[in-house]
């Protein structure tokens, strides 16, 4: 068991860490590409500064903020997908003055000058370290093809010209790869820790951007809660207070006519019995409507497990989440998964069906698949008329919640179904 | 007396109708939404209408709106509102539609059979039945003028229960006391808050209502 357990941390940690690797790979490759738009648009604002004197250059002046803004406003969203989110600026102030003026302009500019030349360093560096790896790596499968002077690759200090020399090649490339296995993912925090430094808003220089994004995401999360609060009211008025007042309502008939006439209060007794179960049962969903007892004891995992496992579809769960999200959160997820799995049963007709959750950044990703039909579509006509709405309740839900759906459901499947929720943690 | 129920819920409604009619009540109708109750209305000319305050589509004032439209085609029909929620601006706002025949009660008062009957029939013959906790949401708020503080306990007591439309018989009975105090208590409540003096019940409700009710709005 001990031994099961360890082997297990061991794959565990082994799959994180590739995960790093690929993620460093992708990130210095992005990089290389925004570290090559900075050095065109370094080179340009050197050119407009030279020709400054001229005069042509301070008609063109303005175009050198407006330029390193937009690559600076790529890599903030570059930077963004893998980490901590980093505000847009938004537009370059128009005239020349306003720009230069611009804190976040001159932060900008000093980041074009760094990124274009250190960041296309190591960006260019770690490309080329992985492509070397690679090759080199694969290097004695296919030497014999070269023509025989120009077998040798680049960066091997030795000469191949037999079978040893180039399983030499293939285990400098091993060793490159080691290499890079061990700097990569900090090469990668190297690149890209100038953008993360002079692209964030500078600390108490602008906080009204992060102002009118919070206020912006808080007034969502109070709509969000406004519906959540009516939909929660309308349960109970339209359930079980309604049970309630109409127990109580056959409650008095039955004791007027206790002495009068007891067929009519035994009747009327048995109906409000009918109505204060049923007042139960409703208050019984409006509970688990709030938040499924389940979720909260077991966590979504579990919750998004034992839904899988009543669906009649044969539905597989594959959940990556590092600990919790927002109640809130995890309950859309609950909710949106239970509907989906629902529509699936009764309209897609698959064989198979998938849900697969994963955090991406600070938005959960909820991903429901089937091999079914196809053709699923909000207000869909007649046959669809029940998925349509089921489609509406999944939107209504996810959007209240600041989510996102999407939804490809071609004629003849598949069709995946995804949401993201901001995870409020 | 020919009664027409216009309720969204079933059970509820049913629980209702089944309730009027062990009392030997008239249920011509029964309506699960404002036009049904129009309809119910023109068709079978009833006596009151008992109107839930939310119905569909909305589910927000549509029983009010209905009731003051069928008063409208029917200047005699007499409406008892039925609410889930206090909501006092409903009852004022169908107070202010005038005339006789109004009510605006809790729905659980139905099951206090004995009061639910009396404040029906009262509707019925042109009196007015608000709910107790409407009078005594009204009767929190200390007006400007200081009206209220000058009155006694039990002057506010018989305030409370003007307010709900009760004549005077029945506020001495539910007070146990003489007819010949309760007179007294009113006059002496209506020289207090500077009101001109009202015989007939429904007026004395108008009056009083009004006054309590200007009382909760002392900016205007």
């Amino acid at each position: 068991m001990a031994e099961q357990g360890r082997t297990d941390a061991w794959r565990g940690a082994l799959v994180a860490h590739a995960r790093a690797v690929l993620d460093a790979v992708e990130h210095l490759i992005g990089g290389l590409g925004t570290a090559l738009l900075a050095f065109v648009a370094l080179v340009w604002t050197a050119a407009v500064a030279a020709l400054c004197p001229l005069g042509i250059g301070l008609l063109l002046a303005p175009t050198a903020p407006r330029l390193a803004r937009s690559v600076a406003e790529r890599e903030r969203h570059r930077l963004s997908r893998s980490g901590a989110e980093i505000m847009p600026a938004g537009r370059a102030p128009a005239g020349l003055r306003a720009a230069l003026a611009d804190a976040t302009v001159r932060r900008d500019l000093g980041w074009v000058a760094v990124h274009a030349t250190w960041g296309l360093l190591i960006s260019a560096f770690g490309v080329v370290l992985t492509a070397n790896a690679v090759q080199d790596f694969t290097y004695p499968l296919w030497w014999r093809m070269l023509p025989r002077d120009q077998a040798t690759p680049s960066f091997v200090p030795w000469t191949v010209r037999d079978e040893p020399s180039a399983l030499a090649v293939g285990l400098y490339g091993m060793a490159l790869a080691v290499c890079f296995l061990i700097v990569g993912p900090g090469l990668a925090r190297v690149q890209a820790w100038p953008g993360r430094r002079l692209l964030a808003p500078a600390a108490g220089a602008d906080l009204s951007l992060r102002v009118a994004h919070l206020s912006a995401t808080r007034a969502a999360a109070l709509d969000a809660h406004a519906a959540e609060l009516r939909r929660i009211e309308r349960s109970l008025h339209d359930g079980a207070q309604n049970r309630l007042v109409a127990v109580t309502v056959l409650l008095g008939a039955a004791r007027r006519a206790l002495a009068r006439d007891p067929a009519t209060a035994e009747a009327a007794l048995g109906r409000a019995h009918d109505a204060a179960e049923q007042a139960l049962a409703e208050l019984r969903l409006v509970v688990r409507s709030i938040l499924p007892p389940v979720l909260a004891d077991r966590g979504l995992a579990e919750a998004l497990a034992g839904l899988a496992a009543d669906c009649p579809v044969p539905c597989r769960v594959d959940v990556d989440v590092p600990g919790r999200c927002a109640a809130s959160a995890e309950a859309t997820a609950y909710f949106v998964t239970a509907e989906a799995l629902t529509n699936i049963a009764e309209h897609s007709r698959a064989r198979a069906a998938a849900v697969v959750l994963r955090r991406r950044g600070d938005r959960l990703v909820l991903r429901v698949e089937d091999d079914g039909v196809g053709g699923a579509a909000e207000g869909a006509g007649a046959a669809g008329g029940h998925l349509g709405s089921g489609l509406a309740g999944i939107r209504g839900r996810a959007e209240a919640h600041d989510g996102r759906l999407t939804l490809t459901s071609p004629p003849g499947g598949p069709t995946v179904l995804t949401v993201e929720l901001p995870c409020g943690s | 007396m020919r009664i027409v129920i216009a309720e969204d819920d079933p059970l509820l409604r049913e629980g209702v109708a089944l309730l009027l009619r062990a009392e030997s009540l008239d249920v011509v109708a029964t309506a699960g939404g404002p036009a049904a109750l129009l309809a119910a209305v023109d068709e079978h000319r009833p006596d009151v209408a008992i109107v839930d305050v939310r119905m569909p589509p909305t589910h927000t004032d549509e029983g009010i709106r209905a009731a003051v439209e069928a008063r409208r085609r029917h200047p005699g029909l007499a409406v008892l509102v039925l609410s889930a929620y206090v909501e006092r601006a409903f009852a004022t706002e169908l107070l202010a539609t005038g005339g006789d025949g109004l009510g605006y009660l809790l729905k659980e008062r139905v099951g206090r059979v004995e009061q639910f009957l009396d404040a029906l029939h009262r509707v019925a013959a042109g009196g007015t039945a608000i709910d107790p906790d409407v009078v005594a949401q009204l009767l929190t708020r200390s007006r400007p003028d200081g009206g209220l503080e000058r009155l006694t306990a039990r002057e506010r007591d018989v305030l409370a229960l003007m307010a709900e439309g009760l004549g005077n018989t029945a506020i001495a009975e539910r007070l146990v006391v003489t007819e010949g105090a309760v007179h007294k208590h009113i006059r002496s409540i209506f020289a207090k808050l500077g009101l001109a003096p009202a015989d007939r019940a429904d007026r004395r409700v108008t009056a009083v209502l009004r006054y309590l009710d200007d009382g909760r709005r002392p900016g205007r």
